[in-house]
């Protein structure tokens, strides 16, 4: 039977310290220990947990990952050390719930098809230009085809994140035979990036180690695996040549060694663009690029002012991640912003010197109430209609993607429309009807507008403002039907509800759903109650760090294993 | 978009050497056709219609259009207004899958699927379940898997400020959960249908030559490898490694020169020719007439010169937003299309907007009309759906779908009628059978969701 989100989090906020509590001594991970590589049981000596919902003994099926035009992008940069812009090519990936990577939809269409063709052979025809980079083995001493070898073993390696078969290692020569034949060394080296970029084994995340018998349910990932799943967790990219080192001295074995790899693959600047990537879908940022407003309505709306929004997000997360404190609390209620362009006289504040393409900090007017992303330009621009503010966006997100309960879609027969905004008022006024109109609307939008009204002091594209329609606001509400009791009860503007979610139980919980269904690329289902357990307890017992929420991803079982 | 780098090199081996056609229209313009061409288009626009003000008045072959076609006039002996047609059971409120997504979302979904969208956990709220992706093949897609035409693209999806990636965005599915996304870039269709290098007996070019038989060797690598990695895997990623090979096979032939042997001729008033292009900013709404425009003038060509005979154009996706300054509108569309009153500046931008659109298939069928083919028109020979994702925009009802059909699919469709099947609703899985009979597949008796009718729409031919 399908559990709903609304009905599994609760439960799990309940029981989730169950599920490790009793096998440790709440360390900041978690500390979920099972040796997994070998699957069975676990080596002496590590514990698994054992509440109710741990160890996992079934998973959902984990599909065949496709590579995201993200992490595609990614790969190529750091397998050619090329400019990477040429994937910008492929077809934007198809979103899930907000996430560009869930894995059931992401499959090859025929424009998919061409452009893998096109843009590898762009990419391929860049890379060999400087061949030195690519490979140092001296073609003149040692023979072009020693060197082929040496580079299909060793660029096959990275490209396919494992070592090279005889199979591989015959698919590789085979291309450079045909570019070798009436063309240079260098264009059989050409041909043979080409064939490796469009391969399935590069192109798909294959997980085919064998299960140790044909009615496994949890089958255990091996080393390589495992590495090329962490390398993608944290820097959208493959594996580089010390991961698969790593992988090939048997290194990422217990739980712990793989949480500090983690840590350590955190460190290098690869993680921060990664990381911040989950913040923009999280968000919807990702929508900003083609964000229209109505010029009539918002003349400042211009491209370069959708550009500035849309540096801000991955600056402030860099800031709060990299140079802060790392807490989600931090995230949602810091008063600072990051300006370029002309998004400094959009919040009211001079623009820092040097700001004119580059984020810089600057601390917003206290009295605009402004609380981290939930009041940044971009969120506030995305969260709206070209033409209006929209609370009920506005509520639904905070509803949705930091509280985990989703509304209900309107019932039949519903008139849905959006208010004209000709008719005047202000926002709360001509939405109004959803709260009067009689307990269908009512029952759904008491979720959400409530919420999304305290944002009022925003308009369409972020802009504080004192009034709507020359009247004050009203921008008190409130939280109804949520799981956390410190939720419950009134507030006013978006800092005293930013402050509220930041202290919140439900909220952690519902962050590391979030990151789960990012993370492993589908949606969460029941036989993951030990995994969100883990994951959820790992990023309560950090106190909301969202670094270590990374981290704990590597200790769940989702991690660790695959399933039919 | 990264901007196309047009260094020597690209000029042969990216984009640009994607097909070679020009060359081959002189031969193409001559041949003689026995059998007409069939070709399908679906031709989609947003958010509904206001049904008072779109169906004609009178009878059925001497009628009256109305203020949201009336762009269409010259061509209303050309069209077939088909009121009475429902989508079926699977995908209305309430009754089987019909509470999966919203309308918006099943009306696309289902729209050339006939099937209700996927349940799944994807979007899950406090026990209602909205939708999964859409849970199986489109007609488009198949028709281009059934008849195989002998055409350089099986298939075209071509799109204007489509934008958006999620289910109400995505009409062409090859599968359930497989959607085909459209091509939005004009310049990327240009590249694509009219790429420039060629290599022909009378004009060798031994370095494209070369790079298609390196193409050549890449395709057999890989699709071999491909095909030994579907052994090792479970069944639901079997499918998707299938699906992939199946696209790669489709693109296979135009990328090592072969173009198709489709007998397209495109002789009359217009000619088989490559467009003339401009740039456009896709970005901005302002320039959606303009993107539209260079879109629909890439659709009639590649459907002249027989680049393909499936083609999807697709603006913008359902329930959109879409600005109208441009048309002097304020307001998106999604929100004017809700407006209740009878009268007043939303009632009056909402038939801006829905002439707008007819006025945008005006321009389409009159350019597909330009092409000669024998006695016919490119256009008489096409079996054109004009659709949209819901009926009565105000309510977004799924029972009376806004369905036109234009061109006569070279005789299959007897034209110039407004077919009313008043107390007796059709299904639109009776429209896609009725579609596929047109383009040739005459043993097709019933296509979706078996909650709905099996068999064609009576009386269209």
């Amino acid at each position: 039977m399908r559990r709903t989100l609304g009905l599994l989090l609760p439960s799990l906020l309940l029981v989730l310290y169950g599920c490790s509590g009793g096998s440790n001594g709440g360390g900041t991970t978690g500390g979920v220990e099972s040796g997994a590589s070998t699957g069975g049981d676990p080596p002496d000596g590590e514990v698994r947990p054992t509440s109710a919902l741990c160890p996992s003994t079934e998973l959902p099926r984990t599909p065949l990952r496709r590579l995201t035009r993200f992490e595609y992008a990614n790969s190529v940069r750091d397998l050619l050390n090329v400019d990477p812009s040429p994937a910008l090519e492929l077809p934007a990936d198809e979103v899930t719930n907000s996430f560009d990577n869930n894995a059931r939809v992401l499959t090859v269409s025929s424009l998919h098809a061409e452009k893998y063709v096109l843009v590898s052979e762009t990419l391929a025809d860049t890379a060999v230009q400087n061949l030195a980079a690519l490979t140092a083995c001296d073609s003149a001493a040692r023979g072009e085809d020693a060197c082929a070898l040496e580079f299909a073993q060793a660029f096959g390696r990275k490209a396919f994140r494992r070592p090279t078969t005889p199979e591989d290692e015959a698919l590789l020569m085979s291309a450079y035979t045909a570019g070798r034949t009436d063309g240079s060394y260098a264009e059989g080296i050409e041909v043979m990036i080409r064939a490796a970029l469009q391969s399935p084994r590069f192109l798909y995340r294959l997980e085919l180690a064998p299960p140790a018998d044909a009615g496994q349910a949890l089958i255990p990932l091996d080393q390589f695996e495992l590495a090329t799943r962490l390398s993608y967790l944290i820097w959208a990219s493959g594996p580089d040549d010390a991961l698969l080192d790593a992988a090939a001295r048997g290194e990422l074995s217990t739980r712990d060694a793989v949480a500090a790899k983690a840590r350590e693959m955190l460190g290098d600047s690869k993680a921060r663009v990664a990381v911040a990537n989950f913040f923009r879908q999280w968000t919807s940022a990702t929508r900003l690029e083609t964000a229209g407003k109505d010029t009539a309505l918002f003349p400042e709306f211009s491209s370069e002012l959708r550009d500035a929004m849309a540096r801000e997000l991955p600056a402030f997360v860099d800031y709060v991640l990299w140079a802060g404190d790392r807490m989600l609390g931090t995230l949602l209620t810091a008063p600072v912003a990051f300006v370029s362009g002309p998004l400094a006289e959009l919040y009211g504040v001079a623009a820092p010197p040097g700001s004119e393409s580059t984020p810089a900090l600057v601390n917003l007017p206290e009295n605009q109430g402004r609380a981290g992303i939930l009041t940044q330009a971009g969120f506030l621009s995305v969260q709206g209609h070209p033409d209006q503010t929209s609370p009920v966006l506005r509520g639904k997100f905070v509803r949705s993607m930091l509280l985990c309960q989703p509304p209900p879609p309107p019932p039949a027969d519903v008139d849905i429309s959006v208010p004209d905004i000709d008719q005047g008022g202000t926002a709360r006024e001509r939405f109004s009807a959803h709260l009067t109109a009689g307990a269908s609307c009512n029952t759904c939008h008491s979720l959400m507008d409530p919420i999304g009204l305290a944002f009022e002091h925003f308009d369409a594209m972020g802009r504080f403002r004192e009034t709507d329609d020359g009247r004050a606001l009203d921008v008190s509400g409130e939280i109804f039907e949520a799981s956390d009791p410190t939720l419950a009860g009134p507030f006013i503007g978006v800092r005293e509800l930013a402050e509220k979610l930041a202290d919140s139980e439900q909220v952690r919980a519902c962050v590391a759903t979030q990151w789960f269904r990012f993370a492993s690329g589908r949606s969460e289902a029941a036989a993951d109650a030990c995994s969100l357990g883990t994951l959820q307890d790992g990023f309560a017992a950090s106190g909301g760090d969202l670094t270590e929420l990374v981290v704990a991803m590597t200790q769940t079982d989702a991690f660790w294993y695959r399933s039919l | 978009m990264n901007p196309l780098r047009f260094t020597r090199r690209n000029l042969l081996r990216g984009t640009l050497a994607a097909t070679a056609v020009v060359p081959w229209l002189e031969a193409r313009q001559v041949r003689a056709t026995a059998a007409p061409i069939r070709r399908f288009v679906v031709f989609t626009m947003p958010n509904g219609t206001r049904n008072s003000m779109f169906w004609p008045t009178g009878s059925e072959t001497s009628f009256t259009l109305q203020p949201l076609t009336a762009p269409l006039e010259p061509f209303k002996s050309k069209l077939t207004f088909l009121r009475g047609i429902r989508l079926n059971d699977s995908l209305q409120n309430g009754a089987l899958g019909g509470t999966l997504g919203s309308e918006h979302a099943r009306g696309t979904g289902g729209m050339l699927t006939a099937r209700p969208l996927n349940s799944g956990t994807e979007f899950v709220s406090f026990g209602n379940t909205t939708s999964g992706w859409g849970s199986g093949q489109s007609i488009d897609q198949y028709l281009a898997d059934r008849l195989t035409p002998p055409t350089t693209f099986k298939s075209l999806q071509l799109g204007v400020h489509v934008r958006d990636t999620e289910v109400r965005a995505r009409i062409s599915y090859s599968a359930s959960n497989q959607p085909v996304p459209p091509r939005e870039d004009p310049q990327d269709v240009f590249s694509a249908l009219f790429g420039g290098a060629t290599s022909t007996p009378d004009a060798p070019n031994p370095e494209l030559e070369r790079l298609w038989a390196q193409r050549k060797s890449v395709f057999d690598l890989t699709n071999a490898e491909t095909e030994r990695v579907m052994q090792l895997v479970g069944a639901e990623d079997r499918g998707k490694l299938e699906a992939h090979l199946n696209s790669m096979r489709d693109i296979e032939q135009r990328l090592v020169g072969a173009t198709g042997t489709g007998t397209g001729t495109g002789t009359g008033t217009g000619t088989c020719a490559t467009p003339t292009m401009t740039n456009v900013d896709l970005a901005v709404d302002d320039q959606y007439a303009q993107a539209g425009q260079l879109q629909m003038d890439l659709a009639a060509a590649a459907l002249a010169c027989d680049q393909t005979r499936i083609l999807t154009f697709q603006w913008s996706y359902a329930e959109s937003e879409h600005l109208f300054q441009f048309l002097g509108l304020s307001g998106n569309h999604h929100a004017i299309s809700h407006d209740f009153a009878s009268s007043g500046a939303n009632y009056e931008a909402y038939n801006a907007i829905q002439s707008w659109y007819a006025e945008q298939l005006a321009y389409f069928l009159a350019k597909l009309d330009s092409y000669q083919e024998g006695d016919a028109t490119v256009l008489d020979n096409t079996v054109l759906l004009w659709a949209t994702e819901i009926g009565e925009s105000t309510s977004h009802d799924l029972m009376l779908m806004p369905y036109v059909l234009a061109g006569g699919a070279g005789g299959k469709i007897r034209a110039g009628r407004f077919i009313d099947y008043g107390n007796s609703p059709k299904d639109n899985n009776q429209l896609l059978v009725s579609i596929a009979h047109a383009m040739g597949a005459d043993d097709l008796t019933a296509f979706g969701d078996d909650s709905g009718a099996t068999g064609p729409l009576p009386d269209l031919a």
